[in-house]
Order: structure tokens, then sequence, then C-alpha cells
């Protein structure tokens, strides 16, 4: 047992009990959301260790990985903030409160907080046109959407990530 | 058969067979619909839009269900609205298919032009310019001019290695996916898959090393464009400055057709030499494949390190001479040996070499000797494939029997024809002691323990246990091939289990039969040919060669083999070599006679599928050497008999004149050719490949002796193997071969394979390493049967059975056969 299915074996075991052990290469993309979910992102390890836990060839599930672009290779912030910035949104002022958000954390498109916490990206039509601006949260492993955004609303959803981070640090401290 | 379907394509009628792509249908009428996705050899994907045409179908009444005629009683045709992928859609019953209307002439540029905007144009510094499907298509079906922006190209990297043997340049790559389905659809290695989509959407590898496949040349021909290039081949000559000269593989006993490309080089003083090997097509024996060890080995032929002129043992050591003074030698030490010759030959030697080689030792009353760790040669001759035989038929209701080897690694093309069968349905039994790249195809597998096959043999006939259902399907096969090789075997153990083999094909009534037969996974090209001149294995060896008046090597090195047959030969009267190189064997000589290399002459081969194949000259030999069989001939004028010694094609006639199995046959029926499908070639490069058609011969399969002599039998005289004790302390070794060796016809191409080369290290599972008293990347000496090998790195695989010590041949560790060895420490600690 690789050091992967060692992290998760509860889980794993119950995602591939899904699927007919003949067709296991089904669950990649379950196992693949499943890596991400400590750090959000995939390292080379666990797509080596999800490449064997499916007999899956390691650059089929790389191709996996990069077909979709909710999954990731590189290790970037803990939460992705991704912004809808096309054209439709565009029209009701999503680039100027991309823009904001982005002065707010200090960091420019694509960028991350020195402290690792957020990275803020544009990204294509979240099929949510009508209830612009936009964006959606991406980290601890769950995707949650924000609608009908303003500034204001929007920076009192970061704070409350930041403040969820804060509180876990100062647990952690507790129980050290 | 099928049922047959006729449409029209253009002005054309054509009938094909139901299930035809429309594209296919028109490649065999000759005309030319473009692809650059599509390909022949693979399933449609219908990815690049570049084969559009127009398609009308029959209408048909649906109150009555019948066609719908017009005012001349024709059945009218319906057009459909939009341009439909030529690659994707089957022919059916009255279709009409348009090629060149402007609708469709129209596609064809707008495809262009489209591909062109991500697209480098680079092809005066492209080396597959010349002979690119991107370039002739542009300037066929190319609008000539773009109407984007040249800014807005994509500008990607252009030098990134898949691997150490390929180079992939992004820029050029216009993702049709072939590469990506060749190694996924045709070999089962997934290693290459694309990364992002849309316009990022790139081509990556992540095995490990990468572009971890022995085939991944072949996706270099069949790229449509110049995307893909080899390490070999990347920048080192024009496609339209090379000769194509037909060649027949030398690395194993496949005979896969090649084409060696040469030019004139003033690098090389003027000279032809050898720019690239292609597969060249042979639909009966590589298609339009070949391995990377035959497109990348080659480099020995043109080593500087060649033996360029006879040398003869004087007080100073061995010294050039004439050809005169060393023949002058031979012939007067060859005379007084007489019938104490000893003659030894490799199974790299061309049929005409080992045909003149034969001769003289006859004449002389000496012994013809085949140096080979593989034997059963004569049950091979007898119960080979019957002729007219072709893997590539063998499918549904068909058995393929494949025991003690591990193909890919024996013989790669073998692997991959055995595992398209094993795909088209035919059931696939793999009986080896460890798991190898066959076992995914396989329908029956049986592990058994190593020193156990004729063991394993003996239960599937018999249908015990776990292999009653084998046997079963075994029996009910319309045809049977089994493959027998030496993994973990030597020459007696080889020998006793093709007898098996041979017991198992011909009781049930499957001798000679056509698709049915007998294969021996030699480990050298034309060891099969060595068999049909009449050389043959000797048990021992050394005896033989110690006992010997004048040993006679040729195109073998024994002394570097094995210290026991290094100190025979010490004892032999005297010792004549021919050869390439200065092997151990030749350093010992008191004769060397340099040999041409096989790009330098010609000569035939019989592959191991008993199909005798002519190799072509590519290249002048350098002033020096002769061919194997001019050197022989000349030695045979000197002591009395008259051979053919100035061309090869009289000696093959005097092989028909004198050796049954042979008769009939000559150079120009070997190099007969029939029409082979899919076309490919210099104008069908768009469709097949750059691989090259075949003008040259597809060669002639040989009739098995049970046909044409069927009360013959074979005998031979050669011990069974005795059962290998393993004394308390040792271990059971046994010899494995890799593909990638460090035998002489390889080593000089170790710039191109160096890093996937076998080393000197032996594989163990973990817990016999450890009970040994050794863990992994420890080194050892081993101790075997009057050898020592010291220096072996210990590597581990759970995958391995227990008990037992894998060591690559070629590696400098001696062992011929299953031996009992000792493990030291290669640096003794000290005495506490
Ligand atoms: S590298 Fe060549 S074969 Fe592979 S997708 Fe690109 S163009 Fe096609
Ligand atoms: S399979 Fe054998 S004959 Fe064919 S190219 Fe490879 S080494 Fe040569
Ligand atoms: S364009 Fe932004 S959600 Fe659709
Ligand atoms: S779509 Fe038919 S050849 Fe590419």
């Amino acid at each position: 047992m690789n050091a992967f299915h060692a992290k998760y074996q509860t889980e794993i075991e119950q995602i591939l009990a899904k699927y007919p052990p003949e067709r296991k290469r089904s669950a990649v993309m379950p196992l693949l959301f499943l890596a991400q979910r400590d750090d959000n992102y995939i390292s080379p390890n666990e797509l080596a260790d999800i490449a064997e836990i499916l007999e899956m060839s390691v650059t089929d599930v790389a191709s996996v990985v990069g077909f979709y672009t909710l999954f990731y290779d590189q290790h970037e912030g803990r939460y992705r903030i991704q912004v809808c910035t096309d054209l439709p949104c565009a029209l009701r002022g999503a680039e100027t409160f991309f823009e904001a958000l982005c002065k707010e954390l200090g960091v420019s498109s694509g960028g991350t907080t020195p402290d690792g916490l957020f990275t803020i990206e544009e990204v294509k039509c979240l099929a949510a046109c009508h209830r612009a601006p936009v964006f959606q949260v991406q980290g601890d492993g769950e995707i949650a959407y924000y609608e009908n955004q303003t500034a204001e609303t929007a920076l009192q959803v970061i704070a409350a990530l930041r403040e969820k981070a804060v509180q876990e640090a100062r647990s952690r401290e507790g129980a050290a | 058969m099928a049922n047959q379907v006729t449409l029209t394509i253009d002005d054309l009628t054509v009938t094909v067979p139901e299930g035809t792509l429309v594209v296919d249908a028109a490649r065999k009428a000759g005309i030319d619909i473009p692809v650059f996705c599509y390909h022949p050899k693979m399933e449609p994907v219908g990815m690049c839009r570049m084969c559009l045409v127009q398609v009308g179908r029959p209408m048909v009444d649906r109150a009555t269900g019948q066609p719908v005629l017009d005012a001349d009683g024709q059945p009218k045709i319906q057009f459909s609205p939009k341009l439909e992928t030529s690659c994707t859609i089957p022919v059916s019953e009255g279709m009409v298919i348009r090629t060149n209307t402007p609708e469709v002439l129209r596609a064809h540029r707008d495809i262009i032009e489209f591909l062109l905007t991500s697209h480098p144009l680079d092809c005066p510094i492209c080396d597959k310019g010349g002979e690119c499907p991107l370039q002739d298509l542009t300037r066929a079906y190319g609008p000539g001019q773009s109407r984007f922006l040249l800014d807005d190209k994509m500008r990607l990297a252009k030098h990134v290695p898949l691997g150490e043997l390929i180079y992939l340049d992004r820029e050029r790559c216009i993702l049709c996916a072939r590469c990506i389905r060749f190694q996924d659809e045709i070999v089962d290695e997934p290693v290459l898959s694309f990364y992002h989509r849309g316009r990022s959407m790139q081509i990556v590898t992540y095995s490990d090393p990468p572009f971890d496949s022995y085939f991944s040349g072949n996706t270099t021909d069949i790229c449509p464009v110049g995307a893909l290039t080899t390490a070999d081949f990347r920048f080192a000559a024009r496609p339209w400055e090379l000769k194509n000269n037909a060649s027949i593989c030398t690395q194993c006993p496949v005979g896969c057709n090649t084409t060696l490309n040469t030019r004139r080089e003033v690098k090389s003083g003027g000279k032809w030499v050898v720019k690239r090997v292609m597969p060249r097509q042979n639909e009966l024996v590589n298609e339009i494949w070949i391995c990377d060890k035959g497109r990348f080995g080659y480099h020995y032929a043109e080593s500087g390190e060649r033996i360029l002129s006879p040398h003869v043992r004087k007080e100073q050591g061995l010294v050039p001479v004439s050809w005169d003074e060393a023949l002058d030698l031979v012939e007067q030490r060859l005379r007084q040996a007489g019938a104490g010759t000893v003659t030894l030959a490799g199974g790299r030697l061309a049929n005409e070499d080992l045909f003149n080689l034969a001769q003289v030792t006859d004449h002389l009353g000496g012994r013809k000797l085949l140096h080979t760790q593989v034997g059963g040669g004569e049950y091979v001759q007898r119960y080979g494939l019957g002729k007219g035989s072709n893997l590539g038929e063998l499918g549904k209701g068909d058995a393929i029997l494949v025991i003690a080897s591990d193909l890919q690694e024996e013989a790669p093309v073998w692997w991959l024809r055995v595992k398209r069968a094993a795909d088209r349905g035919a059931a696939l039994m793999v009986l080896n002691p460890r798991p190898t790249r066959l076992d995914p195809y396989a329908r029956f597998i049986h592990h058994y323990r190593y020193g156990e096959e004729l063991e394993a043999l003996g239960r599937l006939a018999a249908g015990e246990g776990e292999l009653a259902e084998a046997a079963e399907a075994l029996r009910s096969a319309e045809n049977l091939v089994i493959f027998y090789g030496s993994e973990g075997l030597g020459l007696a153990e080889t020998t006793a289990l093709a007898r098996e083999a041979a017991g198992l094909l011909a009781g049930s009534g499957r001798a000679g039969k056509v698709n049915s037969g007998l294969i021996g996974v030699w480990q050298q090209n034309n060891t099969l040919g060595a068999y049909d001149m009449g050389f043959r294995p000797e048990a021992d060896l050394a005896g033989a060669l110690s006992g010997s008046g004048l040993a006679w090597i040729a195109a073998a090195d024994p002394a570097g083999d094995h210290p026991a047959l290094e100190a025979a030969l010490k004892q032999a009267g005297f010792l004549v070599v021919q050869d390439l190189f200065m092997t151990r064997t030749a350093q010992m000589a008191d004769v060397v006679l340099p040999a041409q290399a096989f790009t330098e002459r010609e000569g035939t081969f019989t592959s191991g599928e008993r199909r005798v194949q002519r190799f072509y000259p590519a290249v002048a030999a350098p002033p020096g050497p002769l061919a194997d069989f001019s050197i022989a001939a000349r030695v045979g004028l000197r002591v009395g008999i008259e051979l053919e010694g100035a061309s090869a094609a009289t000696v093959m006639l005097r092989i028909a004149a004198s050796v049954p199995a042979y008769a009939g046959l000559d150079y120009a029926l070997i190099s007969e050719v029939s029409e082979q499908w899919p076309i490919i070639g210099r104008e069908d490069r768009y469709y097949g490949g750059t691989g090259y058609d075949n003008h040259q011969g597809l060669g002639v399969q040989l009739q098995p002796d049970a046909v044409t002599d069927p009360d013959g039998e074979v005998s031979i005289a050669m011990a069974a193997p005795a059962p290998l004790q393993v004394p308390e302390g040792a271990v059971y070794l046994a010899p494995v071969t890799r593909l990638y060796d460090q035998g002489l016809t390889l080593k000089p191409s170790m710039k191109i394979v160096g890093q996937r080369m076998a080393r000197r290290e032996v594989w163990l599972n973990p817990e016999t390493a450890a009970r040994l008293g050794f863990g992994a990347a420890s080194l050892v000496t081993l101790e075997g049967e009057g050898w020592t090998a010291s220096g072996v790195e210990i590597r581990v695989d759970e995958q391995l059975p227990p008990d037992v010590l894998l060591a690559p041949r070629s590696v400098g560790i001696p062992a011929t056969g299953p031996e009992a060895v000792r493990l030291r420490p290669l640096v003794t600690e000290p005495e506490a």
C-alpha cells in the first residue's frame, strides 16, 4: 500500500467500492479530488500513487489533471479565489470587482498572498452570468459559489476564511 | 468473407468489403483524401477535420422503404447538409462521395490555414522537411497565404526531450494524437498523453524513464510533422539527400525489414554513411514497425574499433599482414589439422557465410559447431511454422503458447504481434516463472518455478488442475503457435523444452500446418540459418575446442563468454578468428581475419519464422575486410574445394542445390513483392507514415520438414539436463535476456541507448536477498562453476519468486544456463 493509499485508506476503499474492479480507472476523478483535499494540489508522488492504485500509467492520470481546470499540479494558495471575468460578467462589472479584490489581497492576477492562504485567478464562465459578479472558492476539498457579489461581501468571505485559518492555527498550538 | 459494398467516389465505382472506411475505400481506389489524424493501422478519431468530403446517400421513401428514383430511374441521392469526415464513416451501398467539389477544397484550405496559425513553418531547419505530410498537404491543398498575423503564432519550446531517444518540438505538433494512440492502442504502453486543452494542449510523458517504450521510434515515422524526431537522426541529414537501401535488422530473430538511409559525407571523407534505420513494410513480418534496438543499434557497423586488416601472431603479438600471408598460414595449419578442425560459427552470420564455412569444414572432415545458448533448432526445422504462415492472421479461435520467454525483451516485434493477435481474440497462454509484459494479454497465465518448465508444459498437455481450461483451449484451437525462449535456461534445457513443445504440436496433428508451428526465440538473428547450413550446438563445447587441432571461429566470442571456453581455446592446436572486432577470442588468435559488416555486403538471413530474407549492401566496405562467405571461399580454394566467393547470389544457388529445404530458392524469388495494405511510403507518407514501402522482397518462407519428409524424425545427441541441486548457502541463478544488452552489436550504440542498457546487476526477491544477507544496492561477488564475477550490484523486486537470482546476459556474468552460485560481499568486513 502506497503512502497516499495509507493516508486515506477508508475513503479510497469507499470510492473504489463504487466501481467494478475491472473498471477501477473510473475512480480517477474522485481520487484526484481526494489528493487535492489537504493542500489544494496534486503532488508528483500522489500522481504516481493514484496511477498505481488504479493500474493506470502516470501519464494518463496526469493527462486528466491537465484536462480539467480544477485540478492543479502546482502548489499555490490553500484557497483559490476564482473570479469570472468573461464577457457577460465583465458587462456587470466583474473586471473592477476583480481589481478591487486583487488590491485588497495585495497580489496581481494569478498571485498568491505571502501567508500562502489565497491565490486569486480569473476564470472563464462559471455558468452564473446573470448573477455576476460571481466567484468561487476552491479549497479544503470543497468548492463554494458566491453570486451577486460586491467587493465588500467578497471581502467578508475572505475575512471569514482567514479567521478559520487563524482559529485552526490556535487550536493546533493549544494542542501542542 | 465480408459482404461487399459498392459506392461511387468522384467518378469511380468502387467495391469494397462492408465496414471499410470511406477514406480507405478512396485510397484503395487510388483517390487521395488528405488526412492528418487518421492512420490506417489505428482506430479513427476524427480529430483534425482534414478529411472532409461530401457524402450522399440514396434517398429512401419512408412509407415504402424503397429507394426514391429520379426521372431517369436512377436512385436519387441526398447529400448531407454539411461535410463529413471520411475517416469516421464506413461505406454504405449506393453512397456517393465527392472529394473535390469547391466546398470540399475550401474546407481543406481552411483546415490547413487553421493548422498553420500555430505551426512555425520552420521547414528549412526541420528534420521532416522534404518528407513531411504537413508540408506536402499544404502545398497540395493549402491556401498559399495566411490571413492570420505572424505575431499571433504560438511560440513554444522546440527542444523538449521526451526521454533521451525522442525529442518533441511543441510548436510543430498539430495535436493529431497519432503518437499517443500508437502507444495506447498498438503497444498498450500509454506513456504519452495530452495535457491541457484547446490551444494550450501539449504532448507530455510522465513515465520513468520518460517515454518508456521499446517502440518509441515508430512515433517519429507516423508523426505527420517534424514534432517528433529521434536523438539519432535529429539534424543529421535532409531526407532528399538520402539513398534507400533495403536491409534486414540483425538484432534479433524476428528479422524486421528495414531501409538503411545513407548519404555521402564530407565529415566521413566523402564516404557513404548510414544516417538512419527505417522500417520497411512487410506485413508478414514487422508490418510497418521496428523496435528501438533495431532503429538505433546499427552503429556497430561503422564503429572505429573494427578490424581492418588480417593479423597474424608473431613474436611481438598480433601484427597486421596481407591477406595472402594470413591465408597462407591458415592453409598450412588447416591442412595439418584436417579432420581435427572445429569450426564454431555464431548466429550473426548470413546463410551464404555459413554455407561456405560448412563446405570447407566438411571437405576437411572437421566438425561444424554452432555457438548458441538456445538449442532445439532441429525441432523448429521439422515443426516450424507451415509455409504461408502469418502471425498477423492469428485471432479468434487460435491459440498461442509462449513458454520461458520474456518476449518483449527477447524479440520485441514478436511481442507486439502476439499481443495484437491476443487483441484480435487469440487465446494466449503464458508459461513463465515470473510476470512479464505479456501477462496482461494472456487468457491463461501460469508462473511455474524456475527449472520446472518441462513439468509446466506437461501439466498443460495433461490439462491438470488450474491448467484444465487452458488445455481445452489449446486442444480446440484452429491454429497453434508455440514460442519457446531462454528465460532462465541454457542449451540443454531449451533443447529439451523444444522437444516437448514439438511433441505437443505434433501430437495434436498440427505439424506443418499453415499458421501453426514452433518458434525458437533465438539470441541471434540467424541461428536458424546456421542450423539449416548444418551447424549444431555442442553440449561440451569446451571439450570440443580444447581437443581441436585447429579452431576456426566466425562471429562468435567464446572466450569473452566464459572462462572455461577461454581456457579451452588455449588448448586448441591453432586458433583462427574471423570477426568485425578484436574480441577477447580474437586477441588470443593465431590468425585474425577481418569481416565485413552487414551494411557493406549482401546476403540472406533466415528468420525465426523460417523466412529467408535478403539484405543489400548500403555502404562501401572499408578496404581490408571481406564478406565472411568470401573469406571462407578463399580458404576453401587453398585447401582444395572450389566455392563461390564473388557474389552472395551465386552462393545461394549452391545452397538451393544442396540444402533440401532451400531447393528452388534464388535471389529473384526472395526479392519478389506483392501488393500490401495499408499503402505507405513516399507518395503515401501522409497516409501510412514515412516508413518505406517494399520493392526489394518479402522473402520466402521455408516449408517445414514435417511436410516435405513426413516420416523423418529428429535425433539429437544431447543429454537431458540434470536437475540442479542448490547447496546450502547458494542460490539458483537464472540467466535472463534484456533487450538493451551489452553485446558486441549494441555496445557501439551506447551513446544513444546507453542509459537504458542492462547493467552489471542481479535481481532478487527482497526476502531472498535478506536471507542471503544482502540488501538493495549491495555490491557482491558471484561465484559460479569455474567463474567469478565481482562488482555486481544487488537489486530487489517484490514481483520475483523467492530463492532465485536473475542475472542479465551479456553484462559479464558468464553463467550460460541455470547454475547454483554463491554470493560474497565485495569488501569483506574484518573479523571482529
Ligand atoms: S507529436 Fe506528432 S504525432 Fe504526436 S500529436 Fe503532435 S503531430 Fe501528432
Ligand atoms: S524486433 Fe528484432 S528484428 Fe525487429 S527491429 Fe527489433 S531487434 Fe530488429
Ligand atoms: S460569463 Fe461569468 S459566469 Fe458566465
Ligand atoms: S478527421 Fe479524418 S483524418 Fe483527421
